[in-house]
Order: structure tokens, then sequence, then C-alpha cells
């Protein structure tokens, strides 16, 4: 194709990238530097006030903490539960991995809030877990599940783990079994070879799951507003609180500690697990 | 085998018995709860029923957000798509530095936390004076941007130039050569691409949550509002169905169409 002509190709969806993308996000970096203004969307005079009452804040300081501490419990969960599952799956003959791939991946194209809903009917008061136990006798009254930080984590964990399982998978599966033998044949044991070989060998899928799962928790505003209730706000919680008082230039300040949070994780697993050392890495 | 090999199996069944349990019983509880006779969701279930069906078609939020959001799907899958296309085909046969940048700003959307981009356009189009529609339809078109350029890349990328130069050689010009060789041949990404984009578009909460406005609701937000103002009745359940009912239409078309090993490898 001649050159000439091809730039035309770019020019529309690079203007979409730019326009909707690009300047939206430095205009709000833009904001976080101004003063609050009564009167206009942000005041006149520059400065790092909202920054340094965000950091300097303990009320600030402990929603960051509860954030990273409830990202951290999901984070491991996936990992945990999501490890083994993704290995059984990769193991599968090609079809079934396909169905199993398949079964996981259908609750990611639902949208996000009928799947905390189902969470909500399962753990309020009249939900299903609270009649259950108490037709089975094992309680009396019902119990607060609902609201509680645990609803958080368990729900936004199933919701997310599929990345993490998907992700695992695909690189277990396409990992070549013959270092495993390898590492048999040289004799050593399954939990040896398992550690040394297939986990090394899978930290791409690792890494791609993990960091998945990190950022969809950060920006998980409505499973965390429905399960969380009023009183398990995180740091999306208070970035909207902020919109809807129309406290713009302190909202872009708590979106930018967001986004802060988001690009060290990601620095620090890219640094941690360095996936681009495993050569030919599977997608 | 020996005894940790066969402990270890054992521990991978049960991981994944209670993960497809955890990931499932929640969607399902939706589904069967959507059909209840009842007012409030009992398990096992009384009855079959659509009077919450009725319900929900009955009631104009529900019923206008269902509809603004297939419009919106419809029409921002398509835009992304579009533009996604243009995107791959002009970065399909580049490298270099510059390739390299376009092609992570294109893919951007896909990690950038997308709660940011609603604060963020929703401040934009305060400043600009943005109307309501357009806004939120420009956004999905953004979030859905890099669904339609990644299958298509990975497409053109397939794509043996050769085709293209004959087409060219045999005396077509750009255009021809793009609508009788190129586009045949890239054709399973785009549409795969679309289908993502629609799917993408259609359950979109975080740049929506911002940029919705009085009477101009999707679903996902209706149904995040119903949820929080009015409680967990079961017309919400016959909503949550509704939406999952049209996600495994797609499915269905994206399996019979392109397959789906193509869909479990392109997340």
């Amino acid at each position: 194709m001649k050159a000439k002509w091809t730039w035309f190709l770019l020019a529309p969806p690079l203007a979409l990238a730019l326009v909707f993308f690009v300047v939206p996000v430095v205009y709000l970096f833009w904001v976080s530097l101004h003063a609050a203004s009564s009167s206009e969307l942000y005041g006149a005079a520059l400065t790092l006030r909202n920054y340094a009452d965000v950091l300097g804040d303990s009320f600030y300081l402990g929603i960051v903490r509860r954030t990273l501490g409830v990202a951290a419990v999901i984070l491991g969960l996936c990992l945990v539960v999501g490890y083994p599952v993704a290995y059984f799956v990769a193991l599968l003959p090609p079809r079934r991995r396909m169905l199993a791939l398949l079964v996981l991946l259908f609750p990611l194209m639902v949208s996000n809030v009928v799947r905390a809903y189902g969470w909500v009917a399962l753990l309020e008061r009249r939900g299903v877990v609270n009649t259950t136990l108490r037709d089975l006798g094992i309680i009396d009254a019902p119990l607060d599940l609902l609201y509680t930080t645990s609803a958080v984590v368990v729900a936004l964990m199933t919701i997310l783990l599929p990345y993490m399982v998907i992700s695992i998978a695909n690189t277990l599966a396409a990992l070549d079994r013959r270092y495993e033998e390898a590492a048999q044949a040289l004799g050593a044991g399954p939990v040896r070879t398992f550690l040394h070989v297939t986990l090394p060998l899978s930290t791409p899928g690792i890494a791609s799951g993990t960091l998945l799962v990190f950022l969809l928790t950060l920006s998980a505003y409505v499973t965390i507003t429905l399960l969380g209730g009023p009183r398990s706000k995180l740091l999306v919680s208070l970035i909207y609180d902020n919109v809807t008082a129309f406290q713009w230039p302190r909202a872009a300040a708590l979106a930018f500690v967001l986004l802060a949070l988001a690009l060290a994780f990601t620095g620090l697993l890219l640094a941690l697990l360095r996936p681009g050392r495993v050569q030919g890495a599977g997608r | 085998m020996s005894a940790t090999r066969s402990g270890g199996s054992v521990l991978r069944g049960v991981a994944t018995v209670v993960a497809f349990t955890l990931i499932v019983v929640p969607i399902a509880m939706v589904v069967v709860a959507a059909f209840s006779p009842k007012d409030f969701f009992q398990f096992p279930p009384p009855g079959f029923s659509l009077r919450w069906f009725v319900e929900f078609f009955r009631l104009d939020n529900m019923r206008g957000a269902f509809a603004l959001s297939v419009e919106l799907a419809l029409a921002s899958a398509t835009i992304a798509t579009m533009l996604g296309t243009l995107a791959a085909l002009f970065l399909a046969r580049r490298g270099g530095t510059v390739a390299a940048l376009l092609q992570s700003l294109f893919l951007a959307p896909l990690v950038f936390p997308t709660i940011i981009l609603g604060v963020a356009l929703l401040l934009l189009y305060k400043t600009i004076g943005m109307p309501v529609l357009p806004g939120l339809l420009l956004a999905h078109c953004v979030v859905g941007l890099p669904y339609g350029f990644r299958t298509v890349l990975a497409s053109a990328q397939a794509l043996d130039p050769a085709l293209e130069e004959a087409g060219e050689s045999l005396g077509a010009g750009p255009l021809r050569t793009f609508f009788l060789v190129t586009l045949p041949l890239i054709w399973p990404g785009v549409l795969s691409g679309w289908l993502f984009a629609f799917i993408v578009s259609f359950g979109e909460l975080n740049t929506a949550l911002f940029l919705t406005g009085p009477g101009v609701t999707t679903l996902p937000i209706e149904i995040f509002s119903y949820l929080q103002f009015q409680g967990s009745q079961l017309v919400i359940a016959a909503a949550s169905t509704v939406q999952i009912a049209l996600i495994v239409m797609l499915v269905a078309v994206i399996e019979r169409v392109v397959g789906i090993a193509r869909i479990t490898r392109a997340r």
C-alpha cells in the first residue's frame, strides 16, 4: 500500500484515542493541581494541596491501606484457588479444555452488576444462605452477611477468578511438557519439578492474571458499593463520593492516587516476576 | 504414580469444583429467581412464572434502559470495530518505536482503570458542554476500541501480503483490494472484535456510572440504582436475566461463526 494514503487510516482511531482518552486524563491531572472553587469546576490557583490533604490525612490513608489490604487478600485467594484450577483445566483434553474455558469466559461477559446482584441475593438477610441455614436449624436469627468487607472480598474474588484461571491455564496448556519430563528423568520429584520448572515457566500467566485481578479490584465501584455498603468503602468509593459532592480537584487527586497505586503495582510485578524472561512464552 | 502426585490431582479436582461452583452459582441463582411466582426469592423455587419479566417490560425506566443499552452497544461496537480495523490495518505491517507506542495506546483502555476514564470524561464533558448521549456513546467507543483493534490486528498479521499484492498487481485499486481481498480474509477477526465490543459495551459500568443522566440510563446502571435505592426486588432478577440471555445469544453466534477456540484465546 502507498505510504501517503495509509496515514489517513490512522487518523480516525488516533483522534478518538487522543481526544477522548489521553486529553481527558491529562485534563483530570491538571484539575487535580488546582484549588477547589464554589462557583467554577476548579479554582484558579495552582496547588499541590489536594495531594497533601489526601496523603497527610489519616482517614484517607486508612482507606488507601484498606484498599490495598482488600486487594491483597483477593489476589492471594485468586492465586491459591486459581492456580490448581488452571492446572486442572490445562491438563484436560483439548475439546473439554475449550468447554471449561468457555464456562469460565462466559461469566466475564455478564455485567458485573448482575454478578454482584447474585451475591446480594445469596447473602442478604432474607437471602438464600440465611434462609437455608434457618431451615436447617443452624441459626435462629439471620446473620448480617451483607455490607461487610468479607462480602466484598468473596464476591470480587469469585467475579475476578476467571481472569486468573484463564491467564494461567493458557500459559500452562502452551507449556512444553518435555521440560517437566526432563526434570523428572533427571531425578526431581513432583514437588521439586513443580517449584523449579512448572511454576517459573508459568510466570507470564501468573503476571497477566495478577495484573488483571489487581487493576479490576481497584475500580470495582459497583461491586464494592452493593456488597460493602456505606461502612466498607474503598478508594474508588471516595472518588465517586467526591464527584457527587462536586469536589472536582479532590476527586481528581484521588483518581491519580489510585492510578499511582496501579502503576506502582504493575512496575513492581513486572520487576519481580519478569514474565518476559520466559522464552517462547505462550499466551 | 507417587502419593504426592495423586494428592496433587485430588487438590486440583476439589479446587476446580469449588471454583466453578462459586463462579456459576450466583449467576444461576439470578436466573432461577427471575422465574419466581412469589414476591421474594425462595429456594427451591415454589413454582414458575413470567410475572417479573412482564413487570420488567412494563416499567418505563427498565424498558428504556434496555433499549438504550442495545442501541448504544450496536453503535459503539460498530464505530469501535471500524476504527480498530483502520488502526490494525495501519499497524499490521509496521515495526519500530512509533508503531509500538501506537499499539499500546490503542490497547491501553483494556488495563487503564475505567473508573478514572469515567471521571476524566465527565469533567471534560462538563467543561466543553457535551450533551449526555453522544458523550456516553464516545466513552463506550473508547472502551470498545481495544477489542476491535486486537482481534483484527491478529487476523491482519496472519494475512499473506502476497494476496493483497496480487490484487493490486491485477489492477485493483486500494479500496477494491480492501473489499475484495483483505476484508473477506480478516472478516472473522472483524466479527469477533465487533461481538466483544458489543458485549463490553452492553455490560459497561465504570464510565456509564458517571456519564448517564436523567432519562439516559443504560441497563446495568438502571439495575445498580434500583438495587441501591429500591432494594433487591425480583424485577432486578428479570432484568439481569434479560442481560444474561442476550449474552448467551451472542456467545452462540460467536461459536457458530468464529468457533470456540478463537474466543477462549481472545482474552
